[in-house]
């Protein structure tokens, strides 16, 4: 009697587990894609458009008939730009629910924490983790097989914003103000002075703040009496805000340069007046002559009441349109190995800014995309007054 | 340069003194310390906010500080009911206040994450110009507002405390409340009294950190560890010592970021607050209390 048990269940299991891997392998069902956004935590300010532009991303790709007539399903989860909790969301995406692929948040922190996971797990991630340590080994230089950019990187965006400081608005002495335990600030604000330093500018004071600090008027004081003719802010909106007042306070009246957190609504947040602020955007977002990424920002923020217009909608529909494109390729589109070979080889893939993309297989990472520089007008509306094509 | 940093360093520590001083005096009473006012403050902080912009036309910032004043008596009051009350009526341990104080500001700042999330939300302009001239000196006035709030507040409460019969009821209850009780000190209404204070202190505090800083949910909890830290250094209890504790601390931060940067001033912090609690643990004020952390 118990040996017969005992084959029933193992037949019982058997047939189970053969079950489970045909639904997974099945040709025909709904593809599962996850998203890991930031919404709650001290990025979500950006986090929340960026996980709306996902979902509606999927959905047009759904309405013009999925990939390859498949439907996708998406699923997301909140990393409230911590590690450990990008962890739980990814083992909760990828063990529980059994994505095969997933739209990764713009935040290095938790995605540097992925880069061997997704390689285990054969599950190809498409981001805007802009820190270049979540698409290459920063000892080795080595490629993380299953990490795509599709944005440039913070080093790029530095060196875009140092460019057109130094050639366009001619300025020679600069400063940095950031938090070195942000990934994402310390991303821009290294490859920012060793662009400077290379270029003939010179970098004045280099000071920083930590996340618990709230007082920057030392550093403020610091930076002005150096003779800096411009600053470069480059962590998130909160840290900007203080930033921007604590060194207008101190009586510092150059050029504030930073990376895109400067964008709204940073002009109608801070509490002195708005001059020579110059920083970095992936679109040109307000134009409705370019892409389609007005049509996105605007979309959201009648679909959401979010106040001002967030680029990282472009970004959700970018990395949408990027895997999606791959996945379509694929003859398995739920095979992360043979997904993440043709992200390898993305070219020409149309973006929401009207460009498109191309990802170059030694770094994954674009390598035709150039960034705008943006200013604030004396009403703190948002415009673009120049581009640079350093890739 | 010197005069400047000395003052920059004087209105950080008037922010100092209004945190820890909503600290010390619920401690001075009940000997625990309330790590709750941190989020008391972030909870006033986003009243004060809403309350700004939604009343039309806005209020004047006395009229919001004001209201969240009243806000954070009846917080204060509430919170008391709930969750301390009953500890002293079991006659609990300490370390119930204590646990309980540090469980309550987590919830309030995770419920603030929920609601807000943790974008900065900013208070209506509330000057012009932000800064005048005295001589070569560059002067906030949001921060001579915060400095000029504080000092008045602060000697408020002095005299409050050391000049009236609540002020020595209060005395009387911190030393001894049981002994207070049968000299016909209505302990009780002494302790509503004391978190009262402290939801006075933690809205005044909201509104200036929230225009100052900026509105977001760890506002005050971040704030909290320099207020526990003047605390500790003025001698636990000590609202004196706390008050000379807070502007001495802003005033040794301001330079040491400005000599030795910034990522080194919290381990400056701690290091003092550690000599204080070795070599003099009574604090600055002299005053010894047995229950120091």
């Amino acid at each position: 009697m118990k040996k017969l048990l005992t084959c029933l269940l193992v037949l019982v299991l058997a047939f189970s587990l053969f079950a489970s891997g045909a639904e997974e392998k099945s040709n025909d069902g709904p593809i599962k894609i996850g998203s890991i956004m930031d919404l709650t935590g001290g990025a979500s300010n950006m986090g929340r458009p960026h996980s709306w532009g996902v979902e509606y991303a999927i959905k047009k790709v759904n309405e013009a008939g999925g990939i390859n007539g498949r439907q996708i399903e998406l699923y997301t989860q909140d990393c409230k730009n911590d590690i450990t909790e990008g962890l739980n969301a990814y083992h909760k995406l990828v063990d529980e629910i059994g994505v095969c692929a997933i739209i990764g948040p713009a935040l290095s922190n938790p995605a540097s924490a992925w880069v061997d996971l997704s390689a285990e797990d054969k599950i190809p991630i498409v981001g805007h983790f802009m820190d270049e340590v979540c698409t290459t080994n920063p000892d080795t230089g080595a490629v993380y097989p299953y990490m795509f950019l599709a944005e440039p990187s913070c080093s790029v965006q530095s060196y875009d914003m140092a460019a057109y400081a130094l050639a366009e608005l001619g300025l020679k002495k600069y400063a940095v103000l950031y938090n070195p335990s942000n990934a994402f600030a310390k991303a821009h604000a290294e490859p920012f002075i060793a662009y400077v330093k290379e270029n003939g500018g010179e970098v004045t004071a280099v000071e920083t703040m930590g996340w618990a600090d709230r007082d920057y008027s030392a550093q403020a004081i610091k930076i002005t009496n150096s003779g800096a003719e411009a600053v470069f802010l480059c962590d998130y909106l909160a840290q900007n805000l203080i930033s921007y007042d604590a060194l207008r306070d101190a009586g510092f009246k150059g050029a504030i340069l930073g990376a895109n957190t400067l964008a709204p609504p940073l002009a109608d947040q801070v509490k002195n007046d708005v001059y020579d602020v110059y920083f970095l955007q992936n679109y040109d977002m307000l134009n409705p002559n370019v892409g389609i990424i007005n049509e996105l920002v605007f979309s959201e923020m009648a679909a959401t009441g979010t106040e001002s217009p967030q680029c990282n909608v472009g970004f959700a529909w970018d990395a949408v349109q990027v895997l999606v494109e791959a996945m379509k390729k694929a003859k398995d589109p739920t095979d992360g190995e043979e997904v993440a070979k043709l992200l390898e080889q993305t070219t020409g893939v149309l973006l929401s800014s009207g460009d498109t993309i191309s990802i170059d297989p030694a770094t994954h990472r674009p390598n035709n995309m150039g960034m705008y520089i943006a200013t604030y007008d004396e009403n703190h509306n948002m415009v673009i007054c120049g581009r640079e094509d350093i890739y | 340069m010197f005069l400047q940093l000395l003052f920059n360093g004087i209105s950080l520590g008037a922010v100092y003194a209004l945190i820890a001083v909503g600290f010390a005096i619920v401690f001075s009473v009940l000997k625990f310390s309330n790590f709750a006012h941190g989020g008391m403050i972030s909870i006033c902080a986003y009243i004060g906010f809403f309350f700004q912009k939604t009343v039309k036309p806005t209020p004047p910032i006395w009229v919001t500080i004001l209201f969240t004043s009243l806000c954070g008596i009846v917080m204060s009051l509430f919170l008391d009911r709930i969750v301390y009350a009953s500890i002293r009526r079991n006659k609990s341990p300490k370390n119930y206040y204590f646990l309980s104080s540090l469980t309550i500001s987590i919830i309030i700042t995770a419920i603030l994450n929920v609601f807000f999330s943790k974008n900065p939300l900013a208070y209506p302009m509330l000057f012009s110009s932000t800064t005048f001239n005295v001589g070569n000196i560059r002067i906030s006035r949001m921060d001579t507002m915060i400095l000029i709030v504080s000092v008045v507040l602060l000697v408020l409460l002095i005299f409050l405390i050391d000049k009236t019969k609540v002020g020595l009821a209060m005395r009387a209850v911190s030393i001894d409340p049981e002994t207070s009780k049968l000299m016909g000190i209505n302990s009780n209404f002494i302790i509503l009294m004391t978190f009262s204070l402290a939801g006075i202190l933690a809205g005044v505090s909201g509104v200036l950190l929230g225009c100052k800083y900026g509105v977001f949910p760890d506002l005050g909890q971040s704030m909290m560890i320099k207020g526990f830290i003047a605390s500790v250094i003025g001698g636990l209890g000590s609202l004196g010592g706390a008050i000379a504790a807070a502007f001495l601390l802003g005033i040794i931060e301001m330079f040491w970021t400005y000599v030795m940067g910034s990522l080194s001033t919290p381990v400056m912090t701690f290091v003092v607050m550690l000599l204080f609690l070795f070599i003099r643990p009574q604090g600055i004020s002299g005053r010894f209390a047995k229950e120091k952390v």
